[in-house]
């Protein structure tokens, strides 16, 4: 017995397929499109529909950008050191580095990082890709900034075994303390782990 | 170590419990199925952050709290250590999730702070003695790892954290092997995991190694006390990373000696990883890791037979009191203090010389806790040396001693 007419139900159920949306969030997100002018949900059915159709990857990097182009804007920009690549797990990795302006290489986006329990191996990452790009010889150095977790640990040391027959500079991000940080406060393990990647004074 | 008060939210059968604890004897006093059992057990996971007796410790909220949006079980225990006075919190609570199993998540608060899990662990030290304690010995080596586990986790703050990694790094490490089984693939991304297991697994063998052998010393000397000297007990630690029998041997020699190990740190890790790479083939068409501490054995001997396999009844028995006596000396000698003994329904099980000895030996220095369902097992004159907690239907009361 559907007490709601059924596109509501509909919509309330495509919110909650989201992912941190739970079924009240859901509700109460279909009911403001109810209310809201017919623009709104316009302008969101609009950016919905094109997400998909108007975006691709870059055939370089594989971060997303704009359908119809080869390269994303980072690949593209001719300033940037062709030497040294970054590379990250997803594209939101990208964002945050590039917020902090002081990279100025290019990137590589693995979509993902080895994950026995979901079933991830290399080859549903963008690993080979990544070792045709050291195969062309360009790169000096190669930074691994996958996140410093299990997995993001798993899959820097297997990059290390599949292109440590290159010529190229292998580093992972550093981990430690947070800036602004108190030392009293922080966790062993962290603490550990600044302990062993000090630096020269 | 003192515990001065407890107080339970949503835990097991008490909706809400206050109580406090005097200096030396308390005496829970009840029928069966009353609760006496579950606040020993809430003072023990004070010690151990996990329930010694739920097989999942999200039992241990009390089942009509389940019915709350967000249940939250709460021990909270007034802790008196070297000297001073704190607060212990451990906080249930359950997730609701999506999917109707929610995430059950542990918070640990000292003194209103919230500390991690693997900071806190330790902090307050107990010894619990349940009479269905014989499975130590009687049933499978996973009783035996867990027993080591929960006592070696009250003396080493690190060993739960390796424990932990172990763990997650194992349950990663056999998903690997079982995809690459099915679907095949580049072996080379058991490297990683090899090194975690390795890593976290030495860690692990290394403190148990160091630690049985120098609680073994303990043990035997309660043991003799209890036999009359008639029996010898032996601590047989059979760790499983090398699979190499003369290697075990050798490392029998090490504890029975009890001198400088010859079995550190990085010569398990270095073994243990040479290991792996010979059992690798094996390892990914069975789909398991077949080594490690979480395959460990550790047997019991009195005068050279196995009490596991060949022990009376009576002998296993006093093998776990022993084993419980030891604990606290061990612990107390660890930490600085006496740990706080919980017995179980321990009287009823002894015959009359054996609760006489026990008797005696408690309450001279440190504080126990001991339930029973028969007052009449204790003397009068031992009786009025406690005080009496009436338990009943999830509820207590003070009651006159004696």
């Amino acid at each position: 017995m559907a007490i709601l007419p059924e596109p509501l139900e509909k919509l309330m159920l495509a919110f909650e397929r989201l992912p941190g949306i739970g079924p009240k969030t859901a509700s109460r997100l279909a009911f403001y499109m109810l209310r809201a002018p017919a623009e709104v949900s316009a302008d969101l059915a609009e950016a919905l529909k094109d997400i998909k159709i108007s975006t691709a990857l870059c055939k370089v990097c594989f971060n997303i950008t704009a359908a119809g182009r080869d390269l994303c804007d980072i690949c593209a920009a001719p300033e940037r050191d062709n030497g040294l690549v970054c590379v990250v797990e997803e594209p939101m990795d990208v964002l945050a580095l590039e917020r902090t302006a002081g990279f100025a290489g290019r990137y590589h986006v693995l979509h993902g990082a080895l994950s026995p329990i979901e079933g991830i191996g290399p080859d549903n990452l963008r690993i080979a890709e990544l070792e045709d790009r050291v195969k062309e010889g360009r790169i000096r150095e190669i930074i691994v900034a996958t996140n410093p977790s299990m997995e993001g640990d798993a899959t820097a040391l297997y990059l290390r075994q599949r292109l440590e027959t290159y010529p190229v500079h292998l580093t992972r991000l550093a981990r430690g303390l947070p800036v602004g940080g108190d030392l009293e406060y922080a966790d062993q393990s962290t603490l550990l782990r600044a302990l062993a990647g000090r630096q020269d004074l | 170590m003192q515990i001065l008060s407890l107080s339970l939210s949503n835990y097991r059968i008490f909706k809400r419990l206050e109580m406090d604890f005097p200096q030396r004897l308390t005496l829970l006093v009840g029928n069966n199925a009353q609760g006496k059992t579950s606040i020993l057990e809430a003072i023990h996971f004070l010690s151990i952050f996990t329930s010694p007796l739920a097989s999942s410790d999200r039992e241990a909220i009390n089942l009509l709290a389940l019915k709350e949006e967000i249940p939250v079980g709460r021990i909270v225990g007034g802790i008196q250590k070297a000297g001073k006075k704190h607060t212990l919190e451990i906080r249930l609570i359950l997730n609701p999730a999506q999917n109707g199993s929610g995430r059950l998540r542990k918070e640990v608060l000292i003194d209103g702070v919230k500390k991690k899990l693997f900071d806190a662990v330790g902090f307050f030290n107990s010894v619990l003695f349940l009479p269905q304690m014989t499975r130590i010995l009687e049933d499978g080596p996973e009783e035996r790892r867990k027993y080591i586990d929960q006592l070696l986790s009250q003396a080493y703050p690190g060993y739960v954290r390796a424990l932990s990694d172990y763990q997650a790094a194992l349950s990663r490490r056999n998903a690997l092997l079982k995809l690459l089984f099915d679907k095949g693939g580049d072996e080379g991304q058991l490297a990683y995991w090899d090194e975690m297991i390795a890593t976290n697994g030495a860690t692990i063998i290394e403190a148990r190694i160091k630690s049985i052998s120098d609680f073994e010393e303990y043990f035997r000397e309660q043991f003799r006390r209890l036999t009359g000297s008639r029996e010898e007990i032996r601590l047989d630690y059979q760790p499983s990373y090398n699979g190499e029998n003369q290697a075990n041997r050798q490392l029998e020699l090490g504890i029975n000696q009890s001198a400088s190990n010859p079995f550190g740190y990085a010569e398990i890790r270095e073994n243990f990883l040479a290991r792996l790479k010979t059992l690798r083939r094996e390892e990914i068409r069975r789909g398991v890791t077949t080594i490690g501490p979480h395959r460990d054995e550790i047997r019991f001997f009195s005068n050279d037979i196995d009490l596991g396999v060949f022990g009376s009844r009576g002998q296993i028995r006093t093998a776990v009191m022993a084993l419980k006596i030891a604990e606290t000396q061990w612990l107390k000698d660890k930490s600085g203090e006496l740990p706080v003994l919980l017995l179980d329904e321990t009287l009823a099980e002894l015959d009359e010389l054996r609760r006489a000895d026990l008797l005696n030996s408690l309450g001279l220095d440190e504080q126990a806790i001991l339930t029973t369902t028969d007052l009449k097992l204790f003397s009068p004159d031992f009786a009025k040396t406690c005080q009496v907690w009436q338990v009943a239907e999830g509820r207590v009361e003070k009651s006159n001693s004696g």
